[in-house]
């Protein structure tokens, strides 16, 4: 299904951060950080189970973003400071895991708590 | 009497809409080269397919509107095109492809490649440059179809595709000849899929088929992942079995954000050569009422017919062997309608880019 929201500018700020500003106006600001901790991809999270693999608070603090490049047009692939570039961040997944107030506020999956990190500012208010 | 000016006649335009794209087009920036010599008027009408299903009416109302300018004797209006391009500047190779569109199916047999065939000469024959991709690594029929198996060959690091009807096409059979199948796990038909897109010297095209295998498969999600689809066509049957599978195609690549440009119901029906009754053999229209339920565009119905499957087998397309028969007409008008929805794609698309700041 075509989601209804699409990005329609994708930024990249420096090696720390990443900005998408979506369709219906409202912007995210991604820290590479916090982007590196969410990553789905079967190393960071196991396939048959979903339970994380990835110890959010072992991604170093000074973690930057190197490269970005868009996955058809779908997705977006990071190339972080660690040598990992195997996640596939899908817009739709990058949408949920905003980590703006008012969509952190309004996150219904308790699921998605688990995606915010204690020691990351940028990800709490 | 003073002669008419290129004012008036632009203005004279504005009344001339493009039916798909639902703008005048002199807004949409068609009107090109206006020339004016006392009474006569002559310009360009530059539309985004030579494909367009409704040039003949254009060019018409466009004549009607100038002609009715006081003071315009004469008209001519030159019919031209340039295929608008959907595609990001990112994959070097493909940088000279305007479009790239994929043709898949549900359930195999359903007459893909005879499909992607047939469109891909009728379009050259509308005077686009095309190419087609045979990326169907179980059943790669496109050489045979096209008339010419056998190697290609390399030069300078490039794969040169083959040309045969006017199309420039490369095929997943090129990599296992004759009845030697290609036994291949995920990452092998990867990385051949990727060789054929990047490391083919496609040169300037103006749309790129790509003919998919069956399914949801490692095919599939490479082509997605790999570049910037304007759109994809499912073929399908119209039987229930077939037209329940398609969906799950159809849902793979919406989930990809591929656009849907259309659906196409082959074997359609069969028309007796005796007597001319109508046998519907898969039943009938399924694939039309799927269509209107999921608000995709109903490209049209082909026919089970002999020809298509004879000039398939010897190697010429039907809508180049019998460009006048009724089914290559078929053909030729489905086509037509896919230009269409290629053009409103590709003009009403995101194009999106990674911005870099410090």
């Amino acid at each position: 299904m075509i989601a209804s929201v699409q990005p329609s500018g994708l930024k990249k700020i420096g090696t720390r951060e990443f900005e998408i500003r979506w369709s219906d106006d409202h912007t995210s600001l991604y820290g590479f950080r916090y982007l590196r901790q969410n990553c789905q991809c079967a190393l960071c999270v196991d396939e048959w189970s979903g339970q994380p693999v990835l110890v959010r608070e072992s991604v170093s603090k000074d973690l930057e973003g190197l490269s970005v490049n868009l996955v058809g047009q779908y997705a977006l692939q990071f190339g972080f400071s660690d040598g990992h570039s195997t996640g596939i961040y899908t817009f739709s997944h990058l949408r949920k895991v905003c980590p703006c107030d008012t969509c952190k506020g309004r996150a219904a999956d308790p699921q998605d708590k688990k995606f915010l990190d204690k020691s990351d500012t940028r990800t709490r208010s | 009497m003073m002669p008419v000016t290129k004012e008036q006649v632009l203005e004279a335009l504005k009344n001339v809409q493009d039916p798909d794209l639902h703008t005048d087009i002199v807004r949409l920036g068609f009107v090109q080269d206006v020339k004016i010599c006392e009474g006569s008027v002559a310009f360009e009408i530059k539309l985004t397919t030579p494909a367009c299903p409704v040039k003949e009416k254009m060019q018409k109302e466009a004549e009607v509107a100038v002609r009715a300018l006081p003071g315009v004797e004469n008209v001519t209006v030159k019919m031209t095109a340039e295929v608008k391009s959907n595609l990001s500047p990112s994959k070097e190779a493909l940088k000279g492809v305007k479009n790239i569109i994929a043709i898949g199916s549900g359930k195999g047999g359903v007459g893909k490649s005879t499909v992607s065939a047939n469109m891909a000469c009728a379009f050259a024959m509308e005077g686009a440059k095309v190419g087609l991709l045979d990326a169907d690594i179980y059943g790669p029929s496109i050489p045979i179809m096209m008339g010419k198996p056998g190697e290609t060959t390399i030069r300078e690091d490039l794969i040169q595709p083959k040309v045969a009807h006017g199309v420039k096409f490369m095929s997943m059979g090129f990599f296992a000849q004759g009845d030697q199948p290609l036994i291949w796990r995920g990452p092998m038909a990867h990385r051949a899929l990727e060789q054929c897109l990047v490391d083919v010297q496609w040169g300037d095209l103006d749309y790129l088929f790509v003919d998919l295998p069956p399914g949801t498969g490692d095919v599939h999600l490479t082509l997605v992942q790999t570049v910037q689809l304007t759109g994809a066509v499912i073929v399908s049957t119209p039987q229930d079995v077939g037209l329940t599978i398609s969906m799950k195609t159809l849902r793979m690549l919406q989930q990809t954000n591929v656009k849907m440009l259309g659906i196409i119901e082959n074997m359609s029906y069969h028309k007796c050569q005796n007597c001319g009754s109508r046998e519907e053999i898969f039943g009938h229209g399924g694939a039309k009422t799927a269509s209107e339920k999921l608000e995709i565009p109903f490209l049209g119905e082909i026919p089970l017919d002999i020809a298509v499957r004879l000039q398939s087998d010897r190697g010429t397309p039907l809508v180049v062997s019998n460009p006048d028969s009724p089914s290559a007409k078929i053909y030729r008008d489905i086509a037509r309608a896919l230009a269409a929805q290629i053009s409103i794609a590709s003009y009403s698309a995101p194009k999106l880019e990674i911005v870099e700041t410090s």
